[in-house]
């Protein structure tokens, strides 16, 4: 028993000291975790727009600077956690969420900086495919909808009109649009963007009606001929009440996110992240490549990188060579 | 394989506790339970149109919410304080944190380390390794795992994932070992530890993503505990039974010779249990192969991130092809474990030469890794690779414009006619009636106690207010439970009676239970259209291969002179199924049954993904909107539901194991 008893101590004392050691050498930080200074971290959100940016900025990064990039795939609110927690550099488009901002930017924990905008504009909206909007001329307004909602109905929705719901990760106020608009019309969750555009796509094969959530850009936009409902303008505090709201999605001026960590080292990939700007044409021209054509991500960046020298020279932050 | 964890412990546990039932005579007692549980159903669904007859009165409608709300707002109160103190808080500052950047830390390095060594090197290891300690057979296997890697372009997808896994299963066995010693040795901590490794098993992995990536921060270090919790009941499991079916005799021989409690642990019981532990770590390191797949959701990289993005632009085949990667990695490690419990086919090294051979391999992966720095190799290339998902996509579009039609039209009567009424029973009748049914269910298949459980389940769903969703979903969950289990016992009979069938079927039973549901969601969704429909295929899907295996084992576990018996009675064939096969493996049937069931609910969240809402998309939408509250309580409701369904299903012998 004695010997027992001794191991008792001893491993109690290592425990005691160890505690000890912790507590008095480091107060750990979520943001302290290893990582080569030398890589990029980029939350990759999950529209191909955003991989098309995502996927040039790499390219040039890796390439041209000789950068390495980890691209990480996330919704868009862990995107923000993961920004906040030190496990990322960088969100390169980001659709609103003041209420994000607020809570993770100066006037709150202080981790995020907003990047100003990528030279990207966003739409969000019901759509349908044009060949409805045809047989019923006047459905894309508000009255349109409200008269036709039935040729809308399926087996899941029953007596309602059906609107295809996007991925449960997007902002939305599909619900409260119902309500004010007084339409007879029930929401089902896609569960998933890749579910719902599956059921568009076959619907659209079979020329039945469909309603949806969706955005612009977007890279079924090219391959399907989609028309957009038009809603009441959005004005300011029209979605103040997400159980009530009579007014369309605002239109998005897209913008980049930082962690504030980033940009107080303001290393050259910082420098260039905040120099890049583009257009949505140059985006979708990327976007087109990787989902209609089928080409690799990687390959798309690098068709645009070589055709466009002219456009992404001016990214690049002075003295970048001698890194 | 990757999937059935629960039947570890219950079939080594089962013979003892299936003894009762059969003595009453299978035939009696199962016609009995079926009247009694008809007559539940007929005052279930009097209920229901009574309630309706009266006009929904207050009294008669579904679980009041309010308790429910302020649970769910509580919760969400702690996620806000969480994400403000995260790095002011001493609790995070000196516990939290440390795992998470630990964790973190743990994984990139070991990828590093997989990258320093290029992808001979890394070869080189595999095979060495996998040739010493488990036989040059599973060594070829390990080569075609790694090609397969390397010709499907994912070399450094496989490796992220392979640095992944190896964390968590490290951690998995650093607590689930020494729990199951102790578990094993006192008979207490056993029955405090069990609920909760029942719990761990039945909460939706989808569920506890968040509460982890809330304390232990997103990516890489949440996905590492996930997986681990998620991972460790088996080894948990199974090491404790081990520890508990070392001889008696063996211990008291050296207590009797003065051994501490210490030498009896490390010189008796583990040498003993070596094996069956050993088996306990396969069907963790297969959990955690299915695990790191669906953390991908939270940032983990690797071959999940590689479905899930081709997933986003719905490209099947890029999808099949980086599941046909876990697959391949999933039954390699399997293998190599096994073989490594086992013993087997190891090759025979005279003791004097072992560290000669060592020496040798560690040579030969030096020079292999030294190879591939020189050429400056890193991982295999890209443009090196087979594409697979171009066949794959082609494949799919034409099953699809073949039969879509028809399958269109089987899931719009199959939503007409079975799943919105069912639902509509159970979210439209009064909640008490509903528990009053659980109960009598209970009571009817396995007594008194899982009445008392059965009641308490659903009466737990209520306070935690999601009611209306738990009945939605219950009823998805008993529909699909129907199919699984109609077609698992048809298929599985089948496979009892022809060799050929079941030596075709068997590879197919694998590939369905490794690769991740993901994979094939879209293909559903093409299918049924999306919705209710399209879920209950998949969860279809992932539950059948236990089924059918359980059904098949049964039956071929029926001795011989009994069937010989029967048929010179002048039994006919469907007398000899009917009479004489399926009531002789009745306690193999109802493990099937309970299996089934069970996969079934794990995959309701799974199905939201396709468009089944209810609890499962609560799940997911308090995931990617940061709603702890509403996220968490739908993943207890599914716990609670597990926990009734799998009471009643496990009948009698239950409170035997």
């Amino acid at each position: 028993m004695p010997r027992l008893l001794r191991r008792d101590t001893l491993l109690r004392l290592a425990a005691v000291g160890l505690a000890l050691v912790m507590v008095s050498s480091c107060a750990v930080r979520t943001d302290q975790i290893a990582r080569d200074p030398n890589t990029v971290r980029v939350a990759v959100n999950g529209w191909v727009g955003y991989e098309a940016s995502a996927v040039v900025l790499e390219h040039i990064l890796k390439e041209e600077m000789g950068y390495q990039v980890q691209l990480v795939r996330l919704e868009e609110q862990p995107s923000w956690q993961a920004l906040d927690q030190g496990v990322l550099d960088v969100i390169l488009e980001n659709w609103g969420h003041e209420d994000l901002y607020e809570l993770y930017g100066p006037e709150g924990n202080d981790t995020v900086v907003d990047g100003g905008s990528t030279g990207n504009d966003g739409v969000i909206g019901w759509y349908m495919p044009a060949y409805v909007a045809e047989e019923y001329p006047e459905i894309t307004t508000l009255e349109g909808i409200k008269e036709h909602a039935e040729i809308f109905r399926t087996a899941e929705t029953g007596d309602k009109g059906e609107f295809l719901g996007g991925s449960p990760g997007f902002a939305t106020q599909d619900q409260g649009m119902i309500n004010a608009f007084d339409l007879d019309i029930e929401i089902v969750y896609a569960g998933s963007e890749a579910s719902q555009v599956t059921e568009v796509r076959r619907r659209y094969a079979n020329e039945e009606p469909v309603l949806f959530y969706f955005n612009e850009p977007q890279w079924l936009q090219q391959e399907l001929d989609l028309v957009k409902v038009d809603f009441p303008d959005h004005y300011d505090g029209c979605d103040a009440d997400l159980e009530f709201v009579d007014c369309d999605y605002p239109l998005y001026d897209l913008n980049k996110i930082f962690r504030k960590g980033f940009v107080e080292d303001g290393g050259d990939a910082y420098r260039f992240l905040d120099d890049w700007h583009w257009t949505n044409a140059d985006q979708n021209e990327v976007a087109a490549m990787i989902a209609d054509e089928g080409l690799d991500p990687s390959e798309a960046a690098e068709i645009w990188v070589e055709e466009n020298p002219d456009v992404w020279r001016e990214w690049l932050p002075e003295g970048y060579e001698t890194r | 394989m990757a999937t059935v964890t629960e039947p570890a412990g219950d079939t080594a546990t089962g013979p003892s506790g299936s003894k009762d039932t059969g003595s009453r005579g299978a035939g009696g007692w199962l016609r009995g339970s079926t009247v009694q549980a008809l007559l539940v159903v007929v005052v279930l669904v009097a209920g229901y149109w009574a309630a309706r007859l009266m006009g929904d009165p207050s009294w008669a409608g579904g679980f009041p919410t309010a308790i429910g709300d302020r649970f769910m707002a509580w919760l969400d109160g702690i996620y806000a304080w969480v994400v403000e103190n995260r790095n002011d808080s001493p609790l995070f500052l000196y516990f939290f944190n440390y795992v998470s950047v630990g964790l973190g830390s743990a994984v990139v390095l070991i990828n590093q380390f997989l990258d320093f060594l290029t992808w001979s090197g890394v070869t080189a290891l595999g095979l060495f390794v996998s040739w010493r300690f488990a036989g040059w057979r599973v060594a070829l296997l390990v080569l075609a795992t790694f090609a397969v890697f390397a010709l499907t372009g994912l070399w450094n997808e496989s490796m992220t994932t392979l640095s992944l896994i190896v964390t968590a299963v490290f951690i998995a066995l650093l607590f689930g070992v020494p729990l199951g010693i102790l578990a094993g040795r006192s008979e207490a901590f056993y029955r405090g530890l069990r609920p909760l490794l029942d719990f761990m098993q039945i909460m939706p992995a989808f569920a506890y993503l968040l509460p982890f990536v809330l304390l232990f921060g997103i990516g890489n270090p949440a996905a590492a505990v996930v997986t681990a919790v998620y991972a460790l009941p088996p080894v948990a499991r199974i090491t404790a039974l081990a520890i508990r079916e070392v001889p008696k005799g063996a211990i008291e021989a050296t207590t009797s010779l003065g051994s501490t409690p210490w030498q009896i642990l490390t010189k008796v019981q583990l040498p003993l249990a070596k094996r069956t532990i050993l088996l306990g770590v396969n069907q963790t390191i297969m959990l955690a192969v299915s695990m790191v797949v669906i953390a991908s959701v939270i940032g983990a990289g690797g071959l999940g991130d590689a479905i899930y993005q081709a997933l986003s632009k719905v490209n099947v085949g890029q999808a099949f092809q980086a599941g046909v990667a876990i697959v391949m990695l999933a039954i390699a490690m399997d293998r190599v474990t096994g073989a490594v419990g086992h013993g087997t086919h190891v090759p025979h090294i005279p003791e004097r030469y072992r560290l000669p051979v060592s020496a040798i391999g560690l040579a030969a992966i030096i020079t292999a890794a030294a190879t591939g720095r020189l050429f400056g190799l890193g991982g295999w290339p890209r443009d090196m690779a087979v594409d697979i998902a171009d066949p794959v996509n082609a494949v799919y579009e034409w099953i699809q414009s073949e039969i879509g039609d028809f399958t269109a039209v089987l899931g719009t009567w199959l939503l007409n006619g079975v799943l919105s009424p069912l639902s509509a029973l159970l979210t439209g009748s009064p909640w008490w009636l509903v528990v009053l049914a659980a109960a009598a269910l209970g009571w009817i298949f396995a007594g008194g106690r899982t009445a008392l459980v059965s009641a308490a389940a659903f009466v737990a769903i209520g306070l935690l207010g999601v009611w209306d969703n738990a009945m939605d979903t219950l009823s998805q969950v008993l529909v699909a439970s129907a199919v699984t289990i109609a077609l698992g016992v048809v298929l599985g009979v089948l496979m009892s009676r022809n060799d050929v069938f079941a030596a075709i079927l068997r590879p197919i039973l694998d590939a369905m239970q490794t690769l991740p549901p993901f994979v094939y969601l879209i293909p559903a969704v093409a299918l049924f259209t999306i919705g209710r429909v399209p879920a209950l295929a998949a969860a279809v899907i992932f539950a059948l291969p236990p089924v059918i295996r359980l059904v098949n084992d049964g039956i071929r576990g029926v001795p011989a002179s009994t069937i010989e018996a029967a048929a010179s009675q002048g039994s006919t064939k469907w007398q000899l199924l009917t009479k004489v096969e399926l009531p002789m493996a009745r306690g193999s049937l109802l493990l099937a049954v309970n299996q089934g069931i069970i996969l079934v609910l794990s995959m309701v969240v799974m199905g939201a993904l396709v468009g089944a809402g209810s609890l499962g998309f609560d799940v997911v939408f308090g995931l990617s909107q940061n709603m702890l509250g509403l996220g968490l309580a739908s993943g207890l409701a599914i716990v609670c539901l597990g926990l009734f369904l799998d009471r009643v299903t496990q009948g009698r012998r239950a409170h035997r194991a």
